[in-house]
């Protein structure tokens, strides 16, 4: 039974995954080109859609723009691009993964702690350079508000909450041959409920409330929102819950799905 | 005319075994196959969510949009699904699987396109159509508003296939670590062909006009059979332009891969 005393470990994973991604500079400023074209895109064009309407709905032009830089400057952050060095469902299929389960740590475990890592990476090497490039073209203000205390913690959640989505993803290899149906699923899940393409205030009513029950919008939308600042009140208080109730079925669900899952495997060779 | 028909069955033979090889699962390939088709789907669902909440995109109407959405689609879709191969090419680069294919003497372009040939990629193709055709009869397009539109398929297949040779060509330098650049001119490009080049301000809309021919793909041929090239602010004969700067980018493309190709060293042992 893992406990307190894994705790370094677990560090030394996200060390290990940070590194291994802090390796490849080019790489980096490959994806910030990437992420700031797509933001481009998308304020650009929600900005013609307002055309010369000031505010829909409470949304104003200048609202949308911050929303999606927002976005942008974390969907990395919060593994909403279904990424991973770590490629857990590969290594399932192979029979590496018997060198991991020799290992006193669960397999989540470790994608979770590899995952805090990644996030820690691409906090520091994109979100910083992302947000101002777009501060840059567009001029985002936004006064500091009692709310963002929640921040830290709604990312922090998010993470863990992606991090389990796309663990389970993974898993699905202990079942079939390899995991890339399932994780091509989670991509798009995120995306789509996630509100990454288009926030889930301008769903309509019934998606918005499927949103509102399935667990990708405590990935991508509700710290996005609460960012931007276009939570407080009560939603707030909904979206929060909404995510600490998410993680801790998560983490029930991951721990079955492993516990299962590596019973069935048969591996062989010597 | 025999060295054609022979390389058309080679590829038809690498596509073959490839399927033939994800048929072994039947269970994961039938799971993909369905994901898939979803994930097509709901590709195209913020164009009609945000037409709902906002209204028309500056005079564009939803059929409108769903024109420039099929086309981009379409030639995109049929190039993603015939060319897969050049997707993964970073991977064969630093494998070595590169030379396992320069060994055969046959065309490298060829084979890699066959490689791993996925039948569900297929599945872009039958959704782009779907909404292309819907568009088409919605908007009841004559014949030579249809011409406009092969022409801009014609044109995006030659495009995106420049696009993605020239994404594989910079891994003989960068080994992947590109890669995601490669993504962002198609993935982003078709992105952005959803929607009219004149939402956007005039740089970026520079940018895709004559820096990476994007708005050749589905812009300028949509507004020709739309009968609008003179009230976007274009003179008529632009339009017919479209082939031409699609074409640029496939040579472009073919010759940034030979030079690649040239320098190649392998990955060594």
């Amino acid at each position: 039974m893992p406990g307190f005393r894994s705790v370094p470990l677990y560090l030394q994973f996200a060390r290990c995954s940070f590194q291994r991604l802090a390796a490849y500079r080019l790489a980096n400023w490959t994806g910030i080109v990437v992420n700031f074209f797509f933001f481009l895109i998308h304020a650009q064009v929600y900005l013609a859609f307002f055309g010369q309407r000031q505010e829909i709905a409470g949304w104003r032009p200048e609202d949308a723009v911050l929303y999606f830089a927002t976005s942008e400057a974390l969907l990395m952050v919060l593994g909403a691009i279904v990424f991973q060095v770590y490629d857990l469902g590969e290594r399932i299929r192979t029979g590496d993964v018997t060198v991991d389960l020799v290992r006193p740590v669960r397999l989540w475990e470790r994608a979770l702690a590899e995952r805090f890592g990644s996030a820690l990476y691409y906090l520091l090497a994109r979100t910083v350079v992302l947000y101002a490039g777009a501060r840059l073209v567009y001029q985002l203000g936004q006064p500091p508000r009692p709310e963002l205390l929640w921040l830290p913690a709604s990312i922090a959640v998010a993470i863990a909450i992606s991090g389990l989505l796309i663990y389970l993803a993974h898993a699905c290899s202990f079942w079939w041959e390899h995991a890339h149906g399932p994780l091509g699923a989670m991509n798009l899940l995120l995306w789509f409920f996630g509100g990454v393409a288009v926030p889930l205030d301008f769903y309509p009513e019934a998606l918005r409330l499927i949103c509102d029950v399935l667990p990708f919008r405590g990935a991508v939308y509700t710290p996005v929102a609460l960012a931007s600042g276009r939570l407080s009140g009560d939603a707030l208080a909904f979206g929060l819950l909404h995510q600490a109730v998410w993680l801790l079925l998560l983490i029930g669900l991951a721990q079955a799905v492993e516990a299962r899952g590596v019973r069935r495997m048969v591996t062989h060779g010597g | 005319m025999t060295s054609l028909l022979d390389s058309v069955r080679l590829y038809l033979a690498y596509a073959s075994a490839a399927v033939r090889a994800q048929m072994q699962y039947r269970a994961s390939f039938a799971v993909r196959t369905v994901i898939d088709s979803l994930v097509v789907i709901i590709d195209f669902a913020p164009v009609y969510i945000l037409v709902r909440y906002f209204g028309a995109l500056q005079g564009w109407s939803f059929a409108e949009l769903a024109l420039l959405y099929g086309m981009v689609g379409l030639s995109w879709g049929l190039v993603e699904g015939a060319l897969h191969g050049f997707e993964n090419f970073a991977k064969y680069l630093v494998r070595g699987d590169m030379d396992r294919l320069l060994l055969r003497p046959r065309s490298i372009v060829l084979q890699l396109a066959g490689f791993e040939f996925q039948p569900r990629k297929l599945g872009r193709v039958a959704q782009a159509s779907t909404v292309l055709a819907i568009a088409i009869w919605y908007l009841e397009f004559g014949p030579v508003a249809l011409a406009w539109v092969g022409l801009g398929l014609f044109g995006g297949v030659l495009f995106f296939t420049g696009i993605i040779m020239l994404g594989a060509a910079t891994q003989f330098w960068t080994l992947g670590h590109t890669s995601e650049l490669q993504n962002m001119l198609t993935y982003g490009g078709s992105a952005a062909l959803t929607y009219p080049m004149s939402v956007y301000t005039a740089w970026f809309r520079r940018v895709l006009t004559y820096g990476i021919p994007l708005a050749f793909v589905n812009y300028f041929p949509a507004i020709a059979a739309l009968g609008r090239t003179e009230s976007e602010g274009w003179p008529t004969w632009v339009p017919g332009l479209s082939p031409l700067a699609c074409l640029a980018t496939l040579v472009a493309g073919r010759w940034l891969f030979e030079r690649g190709l040239r320098r190649y060293e392998s990955t060594g042992s």
